[in-house]
């Protein structure tokens, strides 16, 4: 009781200690309540949810095929799985200490169970989409380019001249193109280019144009890492006779990375935003089915419940990944200070 | 026995006419405490930084531990070869700090030496309970008072088993009360007949511990003594000038 009263002394300190403060509050808490009614009004009244509820394989799967949707489904379930460990932090230090080989394995494991092979009949990735698309081309991208945009930032603070002039102008060069002309590229020059009789598949050549363009972005926030860490690690670490090679990957770069850390989220919720511009050319994923729902005779008109939950699609992906990135966070902290 | 390191005729500038090392010739012999005095930009460290390859320097020579340096492009290798004997302690730790203390001192036994860990973990444990610090193996630098990680730094540069130690400004970073501690860590090492290369401006350490006292101004040796002689009876003006600024700081 005494609690409760508290609780509301507290909103009253904070919402309505003086007159403006009371207006605006109530200004604000009217806009609010206002927005929600009408919204959960239409929602429950008027929208028409067989959009969705037609659809739902669909948006989830892509066009896979209906006898094999357990593929995509187990792949999906793990996801779900490896963030509630990753979130939860387990108690066994074993799962611990896996989960960041769990992770990494999840893109190529992701790869078998959808393309199929040892055992499990091939589908081709013309048949791939939705959320198991989206899913796909952010894990494997997000996969390739930070090794890759390490290799960049690395490079850029070589002394070696070729090796630092390549990677700076790759990275400025990769950083003023706009990210859709690269996925053009990926999408029709790629082929142009290579030998006769080798293809690559649209997901694959999707997945090579966001690794190229998203590589040079982490380089830069690696880089950021980088030149925070005192010139003075690098030396402690050479009078103890430590090759520079192993200066860099025990010493440096575990201490850049830990502090690029928060811009590397945004890179990883910002990779996941942009795999929906494949929806432009030509790709099925999320918002492609979206689009393909919408342009069914059946279904026209339902933009707006379709794009809802597309919506809450992505915010659950990108509120998922901003968990996992604070409690990343949070865990080196407190392996400092906690013990 | 030859001299841990010897020097001739050193010389470095950084900019054109102030020298840092300006013509310096000094011979450190085993077992011996060597304490670098001088006033700021006297270049103390600059000195202490050459023996073991972390500045450069424009003419003369420089051997250490049987090794000769050379002015310009020294062999990398060469350099490694020396720092995988000497050790040394920083005015700033420059512990890592994502590395637990036990990590921190077995890294390089590990990876430099390739030893074993478990042999590494039990000669890093009993060099901390040496410094007066075991219990606190598994924290972390953040966690550890600045005298407490300067000893840990002292254990870190013992666990390769150096044949030679240098101190650059070991103290200068320490809360007052704690820079007992970490001076008579240092002691006991000397009395163990470490050798040692220790820029100080502690006078009552240089007092008794140093064998000599090496004083420097403007990248110039102004004299060599032993302590008895230096803090008594300084042969040189600039030195005498320089003790009574100390003294009555």
């Amino acid at each position: 009781m005494k609690n409760r009263y508290s609780q509301i002394k507290n909103l009253k300190r904070v919402a309505f200690s003086n007159t403006v403060d009371s207006i605006v509050s109530l200004i604000i808490i009217s806009i609010g309540i206002t927005t929600l009614l009408t919204l959960s009004k239409w929602m429950i009244f008027s929208a028409n949810w067989s959009v969705v509820s037609i659809n739902l394989p669909l948006f989830l799967f892509g066009s896979f095929p209906n006898d094999q949707l357990w593929r995509p489904g187990l792949w999906i379930s793990l996801f779900a799985i490896f963030s509630l460990i990753t979130i939860l932090g387990p108690q066994w230090s074993w799962l611990r200490k896996s989960l960041l080989l769990l992770w990494i394995s999840y893109g190529p494991l992701g790869v078998f169970l959808l393309a199929g092979g040892i055992g499990l009949s091939s589908v081709e990735s013309q048949n791939w989409g939705g959320l198991t698309l989206t899913i796909l081309l952010t894990s494997c991208s997000a996969i390739f380019s930070l090794p890759l945009g390490i290799a960049l930032a690395l490079g850029r603070q070589s002394t070696l001249p070729i090796v630092k002039n390549l990677s700076s102008i790759y990275i400025d060069v990769m950083r003023s193109i706009p990210l859709i002309a690269v996925l053009f590229f990926g999408q029709l020059l790629i082929p142009l280019f290579l030998p006769v009789g080798l293809e690559i598949d649209r997901v694959s050549r999707a997945i090579i144009a966001f690794t190229l363009f998203v590589s040079a972005y982490i380089a830069e926030d690696v880089r950021g890492g980088l030149q925070s860490i005192s010139r003075t690690q690098k030396e402690a670490g050479e009078v103890l006779g430590l090759h520079p090679f192993q200066i860099t990957c025990l010493i440096i770069l575990p201490q850049a990375l830990r502090v690029a850390l928060p811009s590397l989220t945004n890179q990883a919720v910002g990779l996941l935003q942009n795999t929906s511009l494949m929806a432009i050319l030509g790709l099925v994923e999320l918002l492609g089915v979206g689009r393909s729902v919408l342009a069914n005779p059946e279904f026209i008109g339902r933009y707006i419940e379709v794009y809802l939950l597309l919506a809450a699609i992505y915010w659950i992906l990108g509120t998922l990944m901003a968990l996992i990135a604070r409690h990343l966070e949070q865990q080196l902290t407190l392996e400092k200070k906690d013990l | 026995m030859p001299p841990i390191i010897k020097a001739t005729k050193l010389t470095k500038s950084y900019s054109k006419g102030i020298f840092a090392l300006d013509n310096i010739s000094i011979s450190v012999e085993p077992g011996e405490v060597l304490v670098v005095m001088g006033p700021s930009g006297s270049g103390k460290s600059t000195l202490i930084r050459t023996f073991n390859g972390l500045e450069t320097f424009d003419s003369g020579q420089l051997n250490v531990l049987g090794i000769p340096l050379e002015s310009q492009n020294n062999e990398e290798r060469n350099i490694r070869r020396i720092r995988k004997r000497v050790g040394m302690v920083f005015q700033q730790f420059n512990l890592f700090p994502h590395l637990s203390i036990l990590d921190n001192i077995t890294l390089a036994p590990i990876k430099v030496q390739k030893r074993k860990k478990m042999e590494a973990e039990q000669n890093a444990l009993s060099l901390l309970s040496q410094m007066g610090i075991a219990s606190h193996a598994k924290k972390y630098p953040s966690q550890l008072s600045g005298g407490e990680q300067q000893r840990v730094a002292i254990a870190r540069a013992l666990a390769l088993k150096p044949e030679l130690l240098l101190f650059d400004e070991p103290t200068s970073a320490l809360d007052p009360e704690r820079v007992n501690e970490v001076l008579d860590a240092m002691r006991r090492l000397a009395e163990q007949g470490m050798s040692m290369v220790v820029v100080t401006h502690e006078i009552n350490f240089a007092k008794e511990v140093g064998d000599r006292i090496l004083f420097m101004d403007s990248g110039k040796v102004i004299e060599t003594s032993t302590p008895d002689i230096f803090f008594l009876n300084a042969k040189h003006e600039r030195s005498r000038k320089f003790l009574n600024q100390i003294k009555n700081k």
